[in-house]
């Protein structure tokens, strides 16, 4: 007990020791930040791989940990796609996730908002054409934000997310 | 060599009737042989006790337009010294079928299943003939690697349904779980057979993320496939990438000068660290214990933006190239990274003390998800998850690449197989891996950092080269094509082998420890699905 908590005061606090986004998120349109009003402060993630190479996942997941601490600006991550407020897609549409997708869409309750995570979700990135690629995820459901990289990092991430629910004239 | 020469002589020698000819392939040897005779030449290999040869990698190549026949490979390593030796049988004039070597080799199973779907060719007398890449909506006679199969062929949808195999009986019931999961994890279908709350059978259905990787290797030239193999699978960026420039190295002749093989090696032992520090802390997590998540992730964060400052992605992507590396280290950041090795080994240490004193923790991990070597070694399994079930097995010292000659890396071996050895395998290699960037770091050569090719590699002619990544032996087989293209590149992450196996770790345990035992292989679903 006593090694445990030595080691906690030894650590201290490491919440946003990250260098921070050189661009502050991609262009966030006024439809997507009107949809997002109802939230308010607080957003409910599900996440959904439809075929990424887990890049995108790793950026998610560390999102979490407790540099970035997300939970700290109001995101939480929900288990399933019935508790969510918001989608966030990773990956190229595979032949194989494609119904999957359409379902998940389905089963998260409206108002909801979906966010395409990574090159892949937005534009299919080096599989764009495949056999076993059927598009963007926008082909398949409506997207409303779009964040680019290859992976993006955790802090582009936050920073769009920030963007996203910032109340207007505020930026 | 010798070990490997000695046993094709041998199989020659014992089969000679089933022997085409014999030779050598990039220095392994190899026997072209007659397709009836695969299993019987295969059942030998596997089972003499002084070779005892495992299945590592069995694959398919279509010689179109050249040649009207397909072309099987069957690598195998044998046991004493790790050698190669390569088997092929022909299949041709219009002829689909080939004998299985399923029945006698368990590690065949899913290669062959994988070739009758993306070739068409069938292995007769498989056990399993159910659709593996191809789920059961695809069109009848879609075999995407056919080279008559184009690229960017729109599939139909037909209907179909996937036969699970079913336990029946008074109080066995079915836990369908997936394709997509509670946590940030990747897509993966598992259907677990109960009786009560111990698991009687787990069927593993996956490949729902097959993004065509191999038929899209086939669209680029040679020097031209890093960016895809890095996207293979995202966390072993460096080792899918060195894997792929190291086949297309020994196809081109090309010499990678001393200094860019032990940044490579500098590059994978960061990869490794970074993801062992993550699995750790995850199946701590997995425990419900948090605090030691919290502290891995946190550290497994820093080791990231290491990762960003040296090289400008924080999964080093971009940073291997045919011929060496892209860029280099210079000493103010040397100081940067050893500084950080250091605190973050430190950190690690106390973070260890913790953890060996919890019996709680301890009680979970110990005899859960046990993987016997015996299964282990039906199913050729490798990696960390070989490693902690007495497979002791590392290409970085059995078939040394990169750097590795001169570090000689030592190797964590457990024989346990439950999850608290996999804990081990990965923490002791934390410490491993630490140490061995200190070695790299002291024996650093000078010099240029690329090489350039020599000579433009044959149409037709194809290399092996095998990369020890974070979670075990990646393989890469690549083929050129005309005109500096690729005709064929096979890929083979850890994964897709130790798939199967986990099928049997699972047996006998509680559903609720499927995911922490899930978390102690800590497989890629897009590696294995391509």
């Amino acid at each position: 007990m006593f090694r445990i908590l030595k080691k906690s005061l030894k650590t201290g606090i490491v919440t946003g020791t990250y260098p921070g986004a050189e661009t502050a998120s991609g262009q966030i349109e006024p439809a997507a930040r009107d949809k997002v009003r109802p939230f308010r402060r607080s957003l409910t993630i599900r996440e959904v791989d439809t075929g990424s190479c887990n890049a995108c996942e790793m950026e998610m997941n560390a999102l979490v940990n407790p540099v970035y601490d997300a939970e700290r600006l109001g995101l939480h991550i929900a288990a399933s796609p019935r508790h969510a407020d918001a989608l966030v897609v990773t990956g190229p549409v595979t032949v194989n996730m494609e119904r999957a997708l359409k379902d998940v869409y389905k089963q998260t309750p409206h108002p909801k908002i979906v966010i395409a995570l990574g090159d892949c979700a937005i534009d299919c990135g080096l599989f764009k054409g495949s056999y076993a690629v059927t598009g963007p995820v926008d082909r398949h459901i409506p997207v409303d934000v779009r964040i680019p990289g290859c992976p993006p990092r955790p802090a582009a991430i936050l920073a769009a997310l920030a963007a996203l629910r910032e109340k207007e004239g505020q930026s | 060599m010798a070990e490997a020469t000695a046993a094709a002589a041998l199989l020659h020698a014992e089969f000679p009737a089933a022997v085409r000819e014999s030779l050598m392939v990039q220095g392994i040897p190899a026997l072209r042989v007659f397709k009836e005779q695969i299993p019987l030449l295969a059942h030998y290999l596997h089972t003499k006790p002084d070779l005892r040869a495992s299945l590592s990698l069995l694959w398919a190549v279509d010689h179109r337009p050249r040649e009207s026949r397909d072309e099987l490979w069957y690598l195998f390593t044998l046991e004493e010294r790790k050698d190669w030796l390569l088997l092929c049988a022909d299949v041709q004039d219009g002829d689909r079928l080939f004998r299985s070597i399923t029945p006698h080799i368990h590690a065949a199973k899913w290669y062959e299943r994988e070739v009758r779907d993306l070739f068409g060719l069938i292995p007769v007398g498989h056990p399993d003939m159910r659709r593996l890449v191809r789920h059961e909506h695809w069109p009848k006679g879609a075999h995407p690697l056919k080279k008559d199969f184009a690229w960017d062929t729109v599939l139909r949808r037909a209907e179909g349904r996937y036969a699970f195999r079913h336990i029946e009986g008074e109080g066995v019931f079915e836990v369908p779980v997936g394709p997509i999961h509670a946590g940030i994890i990747e897509p993966g279908h598992f259907r677990f057979s109960v009786a009560g709350e111990p698991i009687m059978q787990l069927e593993v259905r996956h490949f729902w993320k097959h993004r065509g990787v191999e038929k899209l290797f086939e669209r680029r030239s040679l020097t031209d496939g890093v960016a895809l193999a890095e996207r293979v699978s995202g966390d072993t960026s460096v080792g899918h990438s060195v894997a792929y420039c190291q086949a297309v190295e020994s196809l081109m002749a090309i010499e990678v000068p001393p200094r860019a093989r032990y940044l490579r090696s500098l590059f994978l032992e960061l990869e490794r660290l970074h993801n062992h520090l993550g699995d750790i802390g995850a199946m701590c997590n997995d425990t419900a214990y948090v605090l030691p998540h919290a502290h891995c992730s946190r550290m497994k964060e820093r080791l990231m933006q290491l990762n960003d400052r040296l090289t400008g992605s924080r999964f080093l992507r971009g940073i291997t190239r045919v011929g060496g590396v892209c860029l280099d280290v210079s000493p103010p950041q040397w100081n940067d990274l050893l500084a950080e090795i250091e605190t973050v080994e430190a950190d690690f240490s106390d973070l260890e003390r913790i953890l060996f004193a919890n019996a709680s923790l301890t009680d979970r991990l110990e005899t859960t998800g046990v993987l016997s070597e015996q299964i282990a070694w039906d199913h050729a399994v490798v990696g960390v998850v070989g490693r902690a079930s007495g497979i002791d097995r590392d290409l970085r010292r059995d078939r040394p690449f990169a750097a590795y000659a001169d570090l000689k890396p030592c190797v964590a071996l457990y024989r346990y197989g439950d999850v608290r050895a996999r804990m081990r395998v990965r923490m002791d290699e934390v410490h491993e891996s630490c140490r061995l960037i200190r070695a790299i770091h002291r024996k650093l050569p000078e010099g240029p950092v690329a090489g350039e090719p020599v000579s433009e590699p044959a149409q037709g002619a194809w290399a092996l080269s095998g990369v020890e990544g974070w979670r075990g032996e990646i393989l890469y087989m690549v083929m050129a094509g005309e005109a500096g293209g690729i005709h064929r590149c096979k890929v083979r992450d850890p994964s897709f082998v130790n798939w199967p196996a986990i099928q049997w770790a699972a047996v006998g345990n509680i559903i609720p420890d499927f995911p922490l035992i899930n978390k102690s292989f800590n497989l890629s679903y897009a590696g294995n699905d391509l």
